[in-house]
């Protein structure tokens, strides 16, 4: 709900909450039960993290029925980005983070890591 | 649970309800937030009908009905594009007054898992969202989305003949 970036870098300044938002961009429109079964801490703690990122709009909820259907937002990261990076640099950028991910899965198929 | 039929896009914008639910329903110029397309129907309201035209009029990349119309609050419309033989898909596009402005949250329901309709409508919400907030809030689209309008022109000629505007008139059930 906020407008200012400071919650949004806050939210995603959190392992476990950039973990929360990789498992429900998998899986759109998924439950709090699901989000937990991926976590040994509490379900009270994941809970907790939940709640920081829908502060952030990182996370929309939806009520369905008794329970909570979760969806990742991107528009807060595409803020970020439209924020600081041009039309030029992007083109720049991509060619680099390409080169970036093809090293690193050629490390990861190498064993070396 | 496989994947999901539903996207959501949200984003909080200075500015009044007025202003954005103005921005995504005004038909007598173009709509930058939605890719710089006019809105052409016959009566805002259930079962009325819509289009989205280039801003030359000669193409039409979206066609659908509308569903609920509740000004200022909530907009519901079936969509489908004319390039794709894709079944239509629902859009939602639903606005809340909170206390730093006005909160818009756009959805796309039964996406047909899979599709091009799929893929295009998960990369334009995000837009659209980041292109209203800019447009409320300084008066105009990002350089990089008033970009994409300029190459939209420049492409029109290449669109598909299909997408011709005189195959969809507005007046014609979809």
């Amino acid at each position: 709900m906020a407008d200012s970036m400071d919650v949004v870098f806050e939210a995603l300044a959190s392992p476990a909450r950039r973990k929360i938002l990789d498992i429900v961009k998998d899986r759109p429109g998924c439950s709090v039960k699901h989000v937990a079964g991926f976590f040994e801490v509490s379900r009270i703690a994941v809970m907790k993290h939940l709640q920081i990122l829908e502060l952030a709009d990182l996370i929309v909820s939806e009520k369905d029925g008794r329970s909570r259907r979760l969806f990742f937002n991107c528009v807060p990261i595409q803020m970020i980005y439209d924020r600081w990076t041009s039309e030029y640099s992007a083109l720049w950028a991509s060619n680099l983070t390409k080169l970036k991910y093809r090293i690193e899965s050629r490390e990861k198929t190498h064993g070396r890591k | 649970m496989g994947e999901s039929d539903k996207a959501v896009f949200r984003v909080v914008i200075r500015g009044s309800i007025e202003a954005v639910w103005h921005e995504i329903t005004k038909t007598d110029e173009l709509q930058k937030c939605m890719f710089n397309m006019r809105l052409e129907t016959n009566g805002l309201k259930p079962g009325g009908q819509i289009r989205m035209r280039s801003p030359s009029g000669k193409t039409t990349g979206v066609v659908g009905e509308v569903l609920e119309f509740d000004p200022p609050r909530r907009y519901v419309h079936t969509f489908r594009f004319t390039q794709f033989d894709d079944p239509a898909c629902t859009v939602i596009h639903e606005l809340r007054e909170v206390p730093e402005g006005v909160e818009y949250t756009l959805t796309h329901a039964n996406l047909p898992a899979g599709t091009k309709t799929a893929k295009q409508m998960n990369q334009g919400g995000a837009m659209i969202c980041a292109t209203l907030k800019a447009i409320v809030e300084t008066g105009r689209p990002s350089f990089g989305v008033r970009l994409l309008h300029v190459l939209f022109k420049l492409l029109e000629p290449l669109t598909p003949k299909k997408c011709r505007s005189e195959n969809w008139p507005v007046d014609r059930q979809i």
